[in-house]
């Protein structure tokens, strides 16, 4: 019992001494056998803690200790699968032990056994009678049910675990709780429950944002249309820039025509001037004059006040080839103004903003170089330069034309300029680096990045430790468009262990959220990491290994491709 | 709508390159590694302008003593032309008559411009400048070679 105590307070060189003692007159005690492989273990003596732990194991098979610590030191080798059984054959000596009946759940959960989850959970379930206090189990027990679709269930284990707890004025843990009771049951598809569960504990839920956002998605849903309107108009005024709000109410009022639209936006448009949402959603509606008229005075403001990203913003625009119209109409009208009048319009007084026309010189360029003109292009952001030559964003916006063109030294030059005149920008450090590796410059590529990595390893190393999967993935790419197939292999395998890991350091929000109840949260967790190699950068790196291991397959190395043999050494 | 925000910056390793390009641009004369070395250890006597957020102008000064006489040499300060009479030029000037202010123990403050320059003479005339000689043949490669020296006599409390 002291060695155990000592391996929990990690004062592992007492505990061996203990073993010793112990083991002097039992040489063959199986339970301390496999302690002292357990505390080996922890002081990084692996191939010994494996034999002392087997050894230990083989002397006494029927020790639930023995079968514990065999199971311990599986799962700090991440093998989980084999844990698991450990942990079930120790469940099998003593079924009611509480650190094993955990640990076990812990890697079921990790492993998605959720059957076993919920079956581990049901010996658990008998302890609550004799220690309801932990609420731990509650959930847990009551999320297996969940998560196994079988709501009724969950939400019954839910509402008699909710009405143990004591409720205090404001208590962010009850609210989270409740939040993620009605997440269960609107998934269980009763939506009149969850409207009326919403409103039964509305003095209670602390997250107001959620709580409107869940009663509006709920009137819509059971074609309260009128009831949901009045929720997104309050939703709007509380944050009149969320777009997604202004979206839900136009469905909610079932506006079909343009100008039903353009009245309502009309309308938020006087009610919150401030609003960039209202100015901009109606752009997506409005056509011919009407557009015209609506994008003028956007453009301007814009113009004026000196918004670099206007282009992006307009961009989506451009699916209609009359609106791409309209847009260089309006532009270059400004354009000629400006140069006439140092104004962006002849009617108006406005200060003769010095700036404006440089915006118009970068939009205009960024529209030719979309249209495919790069010439002019090229040339408006010469005039841009000339302008104001200290702009970094215009080396951005000339590299990024120069990369649409096809001319990757071009681009990549452009933003090395903008880098050297701001070195403490990470953006168009990052920017530059991406752009070097367009050109496959690989090495210039992580030079560039190295003035920003931790000093004493290589760049390339302090990347994968940050998994900076942009990076990687890039640099994949650029190795297989070298040839280089080992590098670009090794790339694309950094990039999957990077997947493997975040799958692993799941690991602690098992305990974690559960404890701080954060269910919400962990719920989406759970199932982000369900579908978490559907990510692009995962996609990316797959597709390309697969494209080089096809290759290599057709077409083996031979003797004589004797550079790419040294490459793919290391594969 | 009013105009935009004019702040002053410090000049550093990561945004010397704007101030070169700035110099560049904005002055017929080019400056050498030495002047941009000179610049970084200079403080409160070198110091970028924002309009915006955008780098449009700059100033450089050093301390010049001759004959016991601490005196504050402005080596440049100029604005993008396009951001001119703006109040950008007056920012930077005012700075260095704040600095020579609190530290209080400066003569003079003088600089050079070369004499076709009235938008220069105008503006430093307009903060109390004089011009008290002029140099025969000052610059080496530009026409007119020849420069005004202004000076603003400081008042010692």
């Amino acid at each position: 019992m002291d060695e155990k105590k000592c391996y929990e307070q990690k004062q592992y060189k007492n505990g061996l001494k203990f073993a010793k003692q112990i083991l002097a007159n039992f040489s063959d005690h199986g339970e301390t056998l496999a302690m002292k492989g357990l505390i080996l273990n922890c002081l990084g003596r692996k191939e010994d803690a494996y034999s002392f732990v087997r050894q230990g194991l083989r002397n006494n098979l029927k020790s639930h200790v023995c079968w514990h610590v065999f199971g311990l030191l599986q799962r700090s080798d991440k093998k989980y699968d084999e844990a698991i059984k450990c942990y079930r054959n120790a469940l099998k000596w003593d079924k009611d032990n509480l650190q094993i009946l955990r640990d076990l759940s812990l890697l079921q959960i990790q492993m998605r056994d959720l059957d076993g989850y919920k079956a581990s959970e049901e010996t658990r379930y008998k302890l609550f009678e004799l220690r309801p206090t932990q609420r731990a189990s509650w959930i847990g027990y009551a999320m297996s049910f969940h998560l196994l679709q079988d709501y009724d269930t969950a939400l019954k284990i839910l509402e008699e675990f909710r009405k143990t707890i004591q409720k205090t004025t404001y208590d962010y843990e009850y609210s989270e709780l409740l939040l993620y009771q009605n997440l269960v049951i609107r998934e269980s598809k009763n939506l009149h429950e969850a409207l009326k569960h919403l409103n039964t504990y509305e003095a209670n839920i602390c997250d107001k944002v959620t709580l409107q956002e869940l009663r509006g998605e709920l009137y819509m849903k059971l074609g309260r249309k009128g009831d949901a309107s009045e929720v997104y108009r309050g939703l709007i005024k509380r944050n009149p820039e969320n777009r997604n709000y202004y979206l839900k109410l136009e469905e909610a009022l079932g506006l079909a025509t343009v100008e039903e639209r353009l009245k309502l936006y009309e309308e938020l448009k006087e009610k919150f001037p401030r609003a960039q949402v209202p100015k901009r959603l109606p752009l997506n509606y409005a056509r011919g004059e009407e557009l015209e008229s609506l994008l003028d005075p956007y453009l301007r403001a814009a113009l004026q006040k000196g918004v670099p990203p206007l282009f992006t913003d307009i961009q989506s625009l451009y699916s209609d080839p009359d609106k791409i119209q309209i847009v260089e109409k309006l532009m270059n009208s400004y354009l000629t103004n400006l140069e006439e009048t140092g104004h962006l319009c002849e009617t108006d007084n406005e200060f003769k903003e010095p700036a404006s026309i440089l915006y118009v010189l970068m939009f205009l360029a960024q529209h030719h170089s979309y249209l495919g003109d790069i010439e002019k292009a090229l040339a408006l952001m010469d005039r841009a330069l000339e302008h104001t030559p200290t702009l970094i964003e215009l080396y951005i916006v000339k590299g990024k034309i120069l990369k649409h063109a096809g001319d990757y030294v071009g681009s990549y030059e452009a933003l090395q300029e903008a880098q050297a005149l701001d070195t403490a920008d990470r953006y168009v450090n990052s920017k530059a680096a991406s752009y070097l590796l367009k050109a496959n410059l690989v090495r210039q590529a992580e030079e560039m990045c190295s003035k920003f990595t931790r000093e004493g390893v290589t760049a390339m190393e302090n990347l994968n430790e940050m998994q900076c999967m942009w990076f990687q993935t890039e640099c994949a790419q650029a190795y297989y468009r070298l040839g280089q197939y080992g590098d670009s292999l090794r790339k694309c395998h950094e990039v999957d262990r990077h997947f493997t890991e975040i799958i692993e350091d799941q690991f602690d929000f098992h305990t974690y959220c559960m404890r701080k109840m954060t269910l919400r949260s962990y719920v989406e967790l759970l199932r982000l990491e369900d579908v978490l190699r559907s990510n692009r950068f995962y996609w990316d790196a797959a597709q390309i290994a697969i494209t080089i291991y096809l290759r290599l397959h057709d077409q083996p190395l031979s003797a004589n491709t004797g550079e790419n043999n040294i490459n793919t050494g290391e594969c | 709508m009013r105009k935009g925000r004019i702040e002053l910056g410090d000049v550093t390793p990561h945004n010397i390159k704007q101030l070169k390009l700035l110099n560049q641009v904005v002055f017929p004369v080019s400056y050498n590694d030495k002047f941009y070395k000179d610049v970084l250890e200079a403080g409160e006597l070198a110091k970028l302008a924002y309009y915006n957020d955008m780098v449009v102008g700059g100033v450089c000064c050093r301390v010049d003593v001759l004959d016991g006489q601490r005196r504050l040499y402005i080596m440049t300060l100029g604005c993008l032309a396009p951001y001119r009479r703006l109040g950008i030029g007056t920012k930077m000037l005012e700075h260095v008559l704040n600095f020579v202010e609190r530290e209080g123990n400066f003569n003079s403050i003088f600089l050079h411009v070369q004499v076709n320059n009235d938008g220069a003479l105008d503006f430093y005339k307009k903060f109390g400048f004089e011009v008290v000689e002029t140099k025969q043949h000052y610059y080496k490669r530009i026409e007119p070679a020849d420069a005004h020296v202004l000076q603003k006599t400081l008042v010692k409390s």
